[in-house]
Formats: structure tokens, C-alpha cells, sequence
């Protein structure tokens, strides 16, 4: 019988010379764009009032691995497009248009997708991808040719170029060390790491922002071990941490592998606390039951919260979304477009050059919102206190929010 | 003696996953990349199920297995007999049922995805917890001695029908000639609607175990294990029961061992390489036959 194999190994890599020629052209023609701006030059008016339409592409995963985190993103972009249209905060007549695009967990995709919003003389700004990977492949071509872009998540160095992008919050890692007041005051004094190595956020976390912290909390770390894209059974990893004998683990993972990796690591015996990440959040945990019980992690936006401009946002999500909850991913997006539109209701304009000199001022200030009140920008990235949730087995709890 | 546990384990996982892909391509050569779909399926019907009725495991399991083997007929019937039909010869018609099979993958995988929102699910409202032993500090749960039980059995059972039996026969000889074997009056329509019965049986007992065993998959979990079982087949050789029982068990062995003595960076690069060494000094795989062609 004709082997099969090669020939699909043929289609395999066919398919990767395909996308790799598609993002080379999208690259290609980024560095073609030299210091003009690209194929839509500046963007819409260049003139003094806004066009009718204001259009704003947002460019998220929609279906894919992180299709649950873009889906409730979107509910955060059309909430606050619907504020801003129905208050006429752009002045009157003047509507904010969402072109909400599917990057279908492509990094090519959300390559192209830029390059076509670059295109479109009419589109004034682009919202992001929450997605690390597809962030990296949009903003060179975004900086490079002068198309503001502010993303949500993405947490990746790389993903802030210059003045044409933006970030709604600072990386995880940076507020991550929120955790030294738990685990100070419980007098842990040593760790053991399970990492997905293969998510960009997860590998800095893993191998940069806890070693630090440790160091910092002169606790040790006593085993760490990376895990890949395919692992599925973590018994083996959690077996090498376990040996390590440490106080806490560290499980960052994505998904439904933080539900297996808390089973895995109960039915190894270990029954201690867990340091987790935001990817744990929106009931990930809920299958692995009691199991799952005592892991801890902190995020930039909690229901839970105390802070009275994220009050307000939660009331209207609520009132918006048949009094669901919101997850982070809405609150980031919905700070994200109104941060788009004040930049264009201060730039009188929806010329992307304007627009982008008043996120350049915008950032140097300080910024109320979904995501809390007086919070600062660093490096273009909002800058956030972070709050610490626990998961008891079948909810999230607020454990304590950093002042 | 911590690493044989979850050596036999995994490579339980790997064998009952793959066995099914083994058995359709080494015999009807029906190369079914829709084999993780219909993995993820199973499961996903039976966490469908648990929302309207709790029902125990065992229930789960049998209905499980008979979501897999309808859905794996179903694709045979409109997908593989289709485009085998229209096929002008058997080298086109191998290259559109990997096509084929990648394309109808995405139907079950894309509702699964949009009813979860590609969330993790599990089978919790079964109300199951596995049970933990512990012998002279090497623990082990009831979920893993099950499959490692269920994953032995199907494997003996499937080498013993294909050896021992005249159905065996008739079936191998359709995966050496199946025009000569048409010839000598086997049904090839029927033995490949049973083989494929088989195989997506034994993918939904898969989908139902893993997700007992690691307490959560989602919508994609399918597509790791497809690409872990292709390599397992290919390196045990392609139509060999022995051969994926010693593929998985090879590729589980390595993958445990890099996990549990390294800092797990080179997992995929060692395991994987391990093969690829395999077939550069036996191209047919580690119990696969010498293809002859006569002239």
C-alpha cells in the first residue's frame, strides 16, 4: 500500500509555504510603506471635523483556543461603541463604526487583517489581538505604516514598537508579584513551577517575573518544568515538581490543562496552595471540582471590585448582557475603544497621525475606567494594581486587591 | 517505578486513540483525519448528555462508544465511499480522503467549539471521582488502571481477530490488494463500514476515558493525539497491532522520561526525534512489512 505519510507531510507544508508567503507579503509590503504611510495614506479627513462614520477594525480571535476570550472581548468593544454612539460623544451626527473581523487563531490572518485596515482609507484606528503570537505580527506593520493600534492582553515584549501602539494592561508579569503579599504571609518559602513554555505570557512568568519575585522574597525555587503546546497528562512534570518538596506550586497553564494539571496534582497527594494565572478564570476550573479548590492568581479586573468607575462598568455590562458578569477581556475592551475614541474626539480628527498624537498625550496622563480610577500608562501600557482571586472549588472569590 | 505508571498510562491514552487510526488505514487504507473530531464528539455528547441526566461512567462509556462508531460510519459513507467513487484511481483517491477527512473534522469540532465557546468540559456531573491507590509510595488512580485494562484489551482483541480469524484474513487482504480481494468475493463496502464502526468506537471509549482521566478537554483536544497516534502508527509500522501497541508505549516512555528528568523544553524534540532516528534505519516503521511491488 502507498504510504500515506509523505504525502501528507507534502499538504503540511505546502499549507505552511502558503501562510508563510501571505505573511511575508504582509510584511513585505510594511517595509515597502518607507516613512509614508501606507497604501490609505494618513486615513480618513485630514481636515479639521469628523466624517459621518468613524470606522474603528477590531481584530480578535473569535474562533480558535481563545475564541472564548475574544467572544467576550467583543462584548466589551460594543458596549462602549454603543455608549459612545448613543451619548454622541463624538459630537453630533457622528456615529463610531466596530468592524469586528475574525483573526480565526492566525497569526497570518491578523497580519492580514492590519494590512487590509491600512488599505481601507476609512478606517481610523485598529483595535487588536488579545493573542500574543498575532499582536507580535501586527504591530511592525501597524508602527511601520502609522496605523494606531491598541490592544487588549498580549503580553508579550515585542508588542509595543512606538507611539502607534498601545495596551490595555501592562503585561501579567507585571503585576503578577501582587502574590508576595499572600505568600509572605503565609511563610512559604519554596516553589515549584509547571510552565506552558509554548505561551509567550506563560514563558515570562515561568522563567522571568516568579524567579524574581522569589529572589526578591528570598524564597526558593525548587524544581521548575516546562510543559509544550501537546502535553495533555502533566503527571510527569507534577511528579518532578513534587520531589522537589516545595511549600507552593506554580501551575501556569492554559485552558482546560489547568483543570487537569489541579486534578493530576491533588492525585499526586500534594494538597498545598496554588499559584495559578487569569487564563484559570471564567470557571476553567469547574471540571476539575474540589480539586481545583485553593489555586490563586491575580487579574487586572474583578467583579469583585471596589473601585467605583469599575463599579459603574460592571452595572451597565450587566444591564447590557442579561446580568452576566463580565470577564477581564470586556472590561479591557471596553477601555481600549473608549480610549480610541477620546484620542479621536481630542484629535477633532479621524486622520491616524492626529489621533495617534493624542493617544501620545492621553498616555502621559492618567486613565478612568473599567479597569479602575487614576491608573497611569507605562510604556503605552496602562499600568494596573491587580487583585488576587481564589477559586474554592466552585466559584472565583476576591481574596485582596493591591492599593 | 512512578514513571511506569504514568508511562502505561499515557501510552494507554496514545493506544486507544490510535489503534482505531491503525486498524482503518493499515486495512481499508482510510487514513481518517477526522478521527480526533470524533474523539472530541463522543465526549462532548456525553457532557451534553450529563446536562439533562446524570448517568454513571459505565452508561457514559457505551454510549460514548456507539456516538463514535455512528459518527465513523456516517463519514465513510458520505465522505470516504464518495470520494472513492469519484476517484479516477486509488493514488487520487488517498490524497482526497485526507483532504476529505480533514474538512468533515471540522463540522463536529466547530459545533462542539461554539456550544462550549471552546471552553474546558468535563464529565463531572457524572458525579465520578477516581479512586487514588497508594502501593509502597507509588500512587496510582482507578481511571488509569481502566484504561490501561480497556487499552491492552482492545489491542489483544484486534490483533487476535486480525490473525486468528477468517474475517481477519478477509480484512488484511484488503489492505495488501483490496481489487484482488473484490475478486475473491470479499465486500469491501461492508468490511470498511465495520472497520470504521470499530475505529470510532474505540475513539469515543478514548474521549470518555482521557476526559476522566484529565478531568477537562475542549473542542481541539483531538487534534494533539491525532498528530501523537500518526506518529505512534507510522513508528510501530502502518497495519502492525504490535507495532502502535510499541509505538505508543515508546512515545509515551520518552515523553515521561524527558518530562521527569529535564526541565521539559525538549519534550517534543526529543520524543519526536527518537522517531524520526527509527524510520531513517527502518523506513517501514519498527513491525512493518517491506512493501513489495511487483512489476
Amino acid at each position: 500500500m502507498e504510504p500515506f505519510g509523505p504525502k501528507h507531510s507534502q499538504k503540511r507544508s505546502r499549507g505552511q509555504l502558503v501562510g508563510g508567503v501571505v505573511l511575508a507579503s504582509s510584511l513585505f509590503l510594511a517595509g515597502c510603506g518607507g516613512t509614508a504611510a501606507g497604501p490609505g495614506g494618513a486615513g480618513p479627513s485630514s481636515g479639521d471635523e469628523l466624517p459621518e462614520t468613524v470606522k474603528v477594525m477590531v481584530s480578535v480571535p473569535l474562533t480558535g483556543p481563545a475564541a472564548f476570550a475574544g467572544a467576550e472581548a467583543e462584548k466589551g468593544y460594543e458596549l462602549a461603541a454603543a455608549e459612545i454612539n448613543e451619548s454622541g460623544f463624538l459630537g453630533d451626527g457622528v456615529t463610531l463604526e466596530i468592524d469586528v473581523r475574525d483573526t480565526q487563531a492566525s497569526v497570518q490572518k491578523a497580519a492580514s487583517d492590519v494590512t487590509a485596515a491600512i488599505a481601507d482609507s476609512e478606517v481610523t484606528a485598529v483595535l487588536g489581538s488579545l493573542s500574543s503570537a498575532e499582536a507580535l505580527a501586527q504591530s511592525p506593520i501597524a508602527e511601520k505604516q502609522k496605523m494606531p493600534i491598541v490592544y487588549i492582553q498580549a503580553g508579550s515584549p515585542g508588542v509595543i514598537l512606538g507611539d502607534y501602539t498601545y495596551r490595555f494592561p501592562t503585561p501579567m508579569s507585571s503585576y503578577y508579584n501582587i502574590l508576595s503579599e499572600q505568600i509572605a504571609k503565609e511563610g512559604w518559602t519554596s516553589i515549584g513551577m509547571v510552565y506552558g513554555a509554548w505561551v509567550p505570557t506563560l514563558k515570562e512568568l515561568g522563567e522571568v517575573a516568579i524567579p524574581e519575585m522569589a529572589e526578591e522574597l528570598g524564597i526558593e525555587v525548587t524544581s521548575s518544568v516546562a510543559t509544550q503546546q501537546t502535553t495533555q497528562d502533566f503527571s510527569a512534570p507534577i511528579k518532578q515538581v513534587l520531589e522537589s518538596d516545595p511549600d507552593v506550586v506554580s501551575i501556569l497553564q492554559i485552558g482546560p490543562a489547568n483543570a487537569t494539571a489541579m486534578q493530576q496534582l491533588r492525585q499526586a497527594g500534594f494538597d498545598g496552595p496554588v499559584l495559578g494565572n487569569s487564563s484559570a478564570g471564567a470557571n476553567t476550573l469547574e471540571p476539575a471540582g474540589e480539586n481545583g479548590a485553593g489555586m490563586i492568581w491575580p487579574v487586572d479586573f474583578a467583579p469583585g471590585t471596589d473601585d467605583p468607575a469599575s463599579i459603574e462598568f460592571i452595572e451597565k455590562y450587566k444591564t447590557a448582557n442579561n446580568d452576566e458578569e463580565p470577564f477581564p477581556y470586556a472590561a479591557e475592551a471596553y477601555d481600549a475603544t473608549w480610549f480610541v475614541a477620546k484620542a479621536i474626539e481630542a484629535a477633532g480628527s479621524a486622520n491616524r497621525g492626529a489621533v495617534k498624537d493624542a493617544m501620545v498625550e492621553m498616555a502621559g496622563g492618567t486613565w478612568t475606567g473599567a479597569l479602575g480610577s487614576d491608573l497611569s500608562f507605562e510604556e503605552n501600557s496602562l499600568k494596573v494594581n491587580g487583585t488576587v482571586i481564589e477559586w474554592d472549588g466552585t466559584r472565583e472569590n476576591v481574596l485582596y486587591s493591591a492599593n | 517505578m512512578q514513571e511506569l505508571v504514568a508511562t502505561a498510562s499515557l501510552g494507554s491514552v496514545y493506544l486507544l486513540f490510535a489503534l482505531g487510526l491503525s486498524a482503518a488505514w493499515g486495512t481499508i487504507g482510510i487514513l481518517n483525519f477526522a478521527h480526533g473530531a470524533i474523539f472530541v464528539s463522543a465526549s462532548y455528547a456525553c457532557y451534553e448528555l450529563l446536562a439533562i441526566q446524570q448517568l454513571p461512567v459505565q452508561v457514559l462509556a457505551v454510549i460514548a462508544v456507539a456516538v463514535g462508531a455512528l459518527l465513523s460510519v456516517v463519514m465513510q459513507v458520505l465522505v470516504f465511499d464518495q470520494i472513492r467513487k469519484r476517484a479516477k484511481s486509488e493514488r487520487a483517491a488517498e490524497t482526497r480522503i485526507l483532504i476529505g477527512g480533514i474538512g468533515a473534522a471540522m463540522i463536529p469540532v466547530a459545533i462542539a467549539s461554539h456550544r462550549t465557546k471552546n471552553l474546558a468540559f468535563g464529565l463531572q456531573g457524572s458525579g465520578f471521582q477516581a479512586s487514588v491507590w497508594e502501593f509502597g509510595g507509588v500512587r496510582i488512580t482507578s481511571i488509569q488502571v481502566v484504561t490501561v485494562l480497556c487499552a491492552l484489551g482492545a489491542a489483544t482483541t484486534l490483533g487476535w481477530y486480525l490473525k486468528r480469524t477468517r474475517a481477519g484474513l478477509a480484512l488484511r487482504s484488503l489492505g495488501v490488494d483490496d481489487q484482488v480481494a473484490a475478486l475473491m468475493g470479499i465486500d469491501r463496502r461492508r468490511y470498511a463500514w465495520a472497520t470504521m464502526a470499530f475505529a470510532g468506537g474505540l475513539a469515543g471509549l478514548a474521549g470518555v476515558l482521557l476526559t476522566l482521566n484529565l478531568g477537562a478537554i475542549s473542542a481541539e483536544s483531538g487534534d494533539a493525539l491525532l498528530v501523537k497516534a500518526f506518529a505512534c502508527v507510522v513508528l510501530g509500522g502502518v497495519g502492525s497491532t504490535t507495532g502502535v501497541v510499541v509505538g505508543c508505549m515508546t512515545l509515551a516512555a520518552s515523553e515521561t522520561w524527558v518530562l521527569t528528568q529535564t526541565s521539559g523544553m525538549w519534550v517534543e524534540a526529543v520524543s519526536f526525534g527518537i522517531i524520526f532516528v527509527v524510520l531513517l534505519l527502518r523506513p517501514q516503521g519498527i513491525f512493518g512489512r517491506q512493501e513489495v511491488r511487483r512489476v
